[in-house]
């Protein structure tokens, strides 16, 4: 095998590691792009075009640490750019309802999580979207940061007066101090 | 509570502060009961946000999860008909593709070994190729490859068909909106009348359904009713499968 075969495989090898490794990101940008806008097939499109695109300049990725950063900053675009306007006001509500289970079904632990995402869908864009890259998808500051586009001090601000207003929320729906659900932790 | 105070309790539980910073913190709480609740407060806030999220309801939508599992051999097994090509290597895919052996282009087995493609009875060389993946930059290859193929049969003589069936998450190739590779699949369409573009119907139709989506094709593309029933067609006709 000469030289350039090898700097071919080497290219390639690069290329269907970096390929493997976006794919495999699916389920974590699903829950984010889900967390923001509470609706299954617009956040299924929001990850299909997001990974179609990486996938696309896919040599534009520096450094393949930053791979997660680097995908979610995709996602976070193409939600800013496409899809907050074209939302709709129906499926929200359906799909809130359906993860609370109904009468049935009515336990603790599922009227924990609808009510949770009931009060993540009453926040403004900015501040869920700031929440939920830090508490859900466990992205640093300066990280969250660089997705949005922002400053880490902006970060910051959102994401005290994001927590204030979840609690201020949670507590006008019954969750308060008084009854604390017990956690179990998450995957 | 002040404000700094506020944010700083946020970084703590965030995982944001220093190892001194966190120190100072935690020595103040025990003093400051108040302070205390908040960051436990806070806590709580977080993990109850992660387990709101840690399992989305998945849309109800046929084949996702197919596309989604098959993907990464579908990309192993192109990137390999893509070197194959560039290189002029025999290769040995897990996946069928296309490949060359010689100067000959063979179609792949399962098992990696090249096979002769189907010929008819009247002498032609018939390939379908079967794309459901939303991969752009595969879709590029494949065009790549569709040509290096056409141009090697039409230097020779040698009759060939080639067809390329956009069906689910592949059809974006053939869409006006979404394709990366428009005027290229005019370019090649018009250049070669042995090779035809075909969308699946079911496909459009059930984008417009589930997602209010009007498909627009681009100009090139002819319609059929059903990907899935024309490529098994294709197949008991004796053309060569390959999906990518």
């Amino acid at each position: 095998m000469t030289d350039s075969n090898s700097s071919l495989f080497g290219k390639f090898g690069r290329q269907r590691k970096l390929r493997e490794q976006i794919c495999a990101e699916r389920e974590r940008l699903y829950r984010i792009a889900w967390s923001w806008c509470h609706d299954s097939h617009l956040a299924d499109d929001l990850v299909q075009e997001t990974q179609a695109r990486a996938l696309a300049k896919i040599n534009s990725l520096r450094e393949e640490s930053r791979l997660q950063v680097w995908l979610t900053q995709i996602l976070a675009n193409l939600y800013r750019d496409q899809f907050r306007r074209v939302q709709p006001e129906t499926g929200l509500e359906a799909e809130l309802l359906a993860a609370s289970g109904g009468p049935e079904d009515a336990t603790d632990r599922s009227q924990l999580i609808a009510r949770t995402r009931e009060a993540i869908e009453r926040l403004k864009d900015d501040q869920r979207q700031v929440l939920t890259l830090v508490d859900i998808a466990e992205f640093s500051y300066a990280d969250t940061a660089a997705i949005l586009s922002v400053p880490v001090g902006t970060v910051m601000s959102r994401l005290s007066r994001a927590r204030q207003r979840m609690r201020e929320i949670l507590e006008q729906q019954g969750i308060g101090r008084a009854d604390v659900v017990p956690l179990r932790r998450p995957r | 509570m002040r404000s700094e105070d506020d944010l700083e309790l946020n970084a703590y539980i965030d995982g944001e502060l220093s190892p001194d910073q966190q120190a100072e913190l935690l020595e103040s709480m025990r003093s400051d009961p108040e302070l205390a609740r908040h960051a436990s407060e806070l806590g709580q806030l977080k993990a109850q946000l992660r387990l709101a999220y840690a399992d989305p309801p998945k849309p109800q939508r046929q084949g996702v999860a197919k596309v989604g599992a098959s993907w990464r051999a579908i990309a192993a097994s192109f990137l390999l008909l893509g070197l194959g090509l560039v290189s002029g290597w025999v290769l040995h895919a897990n996946a069928p593709g296309l490949g060359i052996q010689g100067d000959r282009f063979v179609v792949l087995d399962p098992a990696g070994r090249g096979q002769a493609p189907a010929i008819t009875e009247e002498g032609e060389t018939r390939i379908v190729f079967h794309l459901t993946n939303p991969d752009q930059t595969l879709a590029g290859e494949l065009l790549d490859d569709v040509e290096s193929m056409l141009a090697a049969y039409e230097s020779d003589g040698r009759p060939l068909r080639i067809e390329v069936v956009g069906h689910s998450e592949g059809l974006s190739l053939l869409r006006e909106r979404l394709s990366q590779h428009k005027e290229r699949i005019h370019q090649l369409a018009g250049q070669y009348t042995n090779l035809t573009f075909v969308a699946c119907q079911n496909t459009i139709n059930r984008l417009k359904v589930e997602r209010g989506i009007e498909v627009k094709l681009v100009p090139d593309a002819e319609v059929i009713d059903s990907g899935v029933s024309h490529v098994v067609k294709r197949q008991k006709e004796g053309w060569s499968y390959i999906r990518v």
